[in-house]
């Protein structure tokens, strides 16, 4: 008796019991339909974090930070470290093989001035490689330069928002603007930057990266030059060479500025963490998720395994008759197993549907993100597979071990 | 000798008390010939029964099924044996009320393996057109009459040409005209040189055999030929 031959033999045996059948799939319908609607779930979470922060910007980068200290009373040396500097951000460019690009980033609240409009702006003191220009392409103009870096150029890139309030509909390029009373080319304009956690337009969802529009940037070295009193930073971006690098990059940048400094007085993070914490929030959604789905998979298996022990009752003649026509033990075994897969195929399969049904509800009226991946209906189907495998094990193993005598004897 | 036991005992725990029901049973039956098994109920002779067809393991004693001693096989030895050797016919039939008449006339040729499909289905047709079934091929067994259903019991018990027929009151669940339709299909296949053991407790149904063997307490008490 072949594998095929069990299969149809237990859907033949599924459609005459048909109250039966539907009573028996109706637990593994639901839990196939819960596995599909947490994966989608999953998935739809982990590309949208994946999406925010590839917007954000990449993964080979490295954030430097000065640390907050907790103690009240500082340390000799702590006190004698300048903390992070733009020095130190040379330093770093010079003396870490692995590093690609640093942006030392000093941001200065400024007064800036367009004929007879003033405003209190952000101001962000950069270099050719602040590592979120490759995502957020100047609209028109450029961005800031080595040369400009260099020859402490008096030039300006702005950001999208205020873009109207000081100019209008005017060009804004190749305008002077005054900076807290210094005159500035306005040499680039910023496209605008957006993410929307619900997709946007709901109320409450907030474009998340306004602040970056809100920006305007000039070269940090005329930062340092005209408009503080020392070259310490705001903080410090630096990116490896490849991601592979990045921990490599970390353990030659803690070594050098650990020297430099003579005390850990910085803190270094990487997007990859960010990427991690998100992933670490979504778990939880995930678990429980999970859990839901689990448990009616288990109820599913146990609604199950009792049809098929009573079910086998009924059967008990039958299978006495298949062993004194010459069925073995495994004959048996096999028929009933495969009966169990059966159901729960079926079940799977239906249970897929829903789960696509329960998926789109969920994306429309929560707004949750929902994506569906190829490798579900897989999973979807190995999981029924092996609920029927699991729960069917005992049912089939009792018919298989009945005594073919008292099987025969049986009212 | 197609078959010969020496000295079968089976007992049976029931609870603390123990049931002799074979107390050494020694016989022989040769191919072809045309046997009964008679006795009052609990005489143990629907145990021999079950011994020979292999469905039950003597306690002791030997059993020989054409030389070979199959006393001792268990589990998927005996499960063969059951399948190449023996046709059983039942009082009840005991057909799969679920599937139909070619289905029901093949399984045995199912456990068999290495049988197709195709196969298996024409030989099954085969031997109920020789039974007068072929207009019922397709009909579930809830659809035959008794003396049908008994006649498609019989053509499952042949389909893979066993070298015994046990039959095990065959007439029992029928009339008397059925029965005695029934008796003139087992008679046919002795006249054909079929081996027939029918297991009863009916005379008129002995009355065929040409031996009939008188079971009482577990052992051959007395034994006619005609």
């Amino acid at each position: 008796m072949n594998l095929f031959e069990s299969f149809s033999a237990g859907v033949q045996d599924m459609a005459a019991n048909r109250a039966r059948a539907v009573i028996t799939t109706v637990g593994i319908v639901l839990g196939v339909a819960s596995v599909v609607t947490v994966l989608s779930l999953m998935h739809g979470g982990q590309a949208q974090t994946v999406a925010f922060f590839e917007e954000l910007g990449g993964l080979r980068e490295l954030r430097i930070t000065d640390s907050r200290s907790d103690r009240v009373v500082m340390t000799a040396a702590e006190r004698a470290s300048e903390r992070l500097t733009y020095r130190d951000a040379q330093a770093i460019l010079e003396e870490c093989p692995s590093v690609l690009t640093v942006d030392p980033e000093i941001v200065r609240y400024l007064q800036v001035t367009w004929g007879d409009r003033t405003f209190r702006m952000k101001v962000l003191g950069t270099n050719a490689h602040y590592p979120y220009a490759d995502d957020m392409p100047v609209a028109t103009g450029r961005f800031i330069t080595d040369i400009d870096c260099e020859t402490h150029a008096n030039v300006v890139v702005m950001g999208p928002t205020y873009r109207e309030d000081l100019f209008g509909a005017a060009d804004p390029i190749g305008k002077k603007i005054s900076i807290e009373g210094i005159p500035f080319t306005v040499v680039g304009l910023m496209e605008k930057k957006e993410f929307y956690f619900r997709g946007g337009g709901g109320p409450g969802d907030r474009n998340v990266l306004e602040w970056f529009n809100r920006s305007h940037y000039i070269p940090i070295t005329t930062m340092i030059k005209r408009f503080t009193v020392s070259d310490r930073l705001g903080g410090l971006e630096i990116a490896a060479r490849t991601v592979e690098d990045v921990p490599r990059l970390e353990r030659e940048v803690r070594t050098l500025l650990r020297r430099r400094h003579g005390v850990e007085d910085f803190e270094i993070d990487s997007k990859r963490e960010g990427v991690e914490q998100q992933a670490q929030q979504q778990q939880f959604f995930n678990i429980v998720f999970w859990a839901v789905a689990f448990v009616s998979l288990f109820v599913g298996g146990v609604v199950i395994a009792n049809i098929m022990l009573s079910s086998i009752t009924e059967r008990v003649r039958e299978i006495g008759v298949r062993k004194a026509l010459g069925a073995s033990a495994r004959d048996v075994f096999v028929h009933f197993l495969v009966e169990a897969v059966a159901v729960t195929s079926v079940g799977g399969a239906v249970g897929l549907v829903v789960g696509f049904g329960m998926t789109a509800a969920v994306d429309k009226l929560l707004g949750m993100p929902t994506a569906l991946a190829p490798s579900i209906p897989l999973i979807a189907f190995l999981t029924s597979l092996a609920v029927g495998l699991v729960f069917g094990v005992f049912p089939a193993l009792r018919a298989a071990r009945l005594d073919p005598v008292e099987a025969l004897r049986y009212e | 000798m197609l078959i010969r036991t020496e000295a079968l005992t089976k007992t049976y725990e029931l609870g603390a008390a123990q049931v002799q029901a074979l107390r050494g049973v020694t016989l022989a039956i040769d191919d072809g010939e045309y046997v009964a098994v008679m006795g009052p109920s609990g005489s143990g002779k629907s145990t021999l029964m079950h011994v020979l067809g292999c469905l039950d393991t003597p306690t002791s004693g030997r059993y020989l099924l054409h030389d070979r001693e199959v006393g001792g096989l268990t589990g998927p030895a005996l499960a063969r044996v059951r399948n190449k050797e023996i046709g059983f016919v039942f009082q009840n039939f005991n057909l799969l009320p679920r599937i139909d008449v070619v289905a029901n006339v093949s399984l045995p040729l199912l456990y068999r393996g290495s049988v197709t499909r195709a196969e298996r289905r024409r030989r099954a047709i085969e031997v109920l057109e020789t039974l007068r079934l072929s207009h019922r091929l397709g009909h579930r067994p809830n659809e035959l009459s008794g003396g049908e259903r008994q006649r498609a019991a019989i053509a499952r018990a042949l389909v893979s040409d066993p070298s015994i027929l046990l039959a095990d009151e065959p007439t029992g669940n029928l009339d008397s005209k059925t029965g005695r339709e029934i008796m003139d299909v087992l008679d046919a296949l002795s006249a054909g040189g079929k081996t027939v053991v029918i297991v009863t407790h009916d005379a008129g149904v002995a009355s065929h055999a040409r031996r009939v063997l008188q079971f009482e307490d577990g052992v051959v008490a007395r034994e006619d030929r005609r």
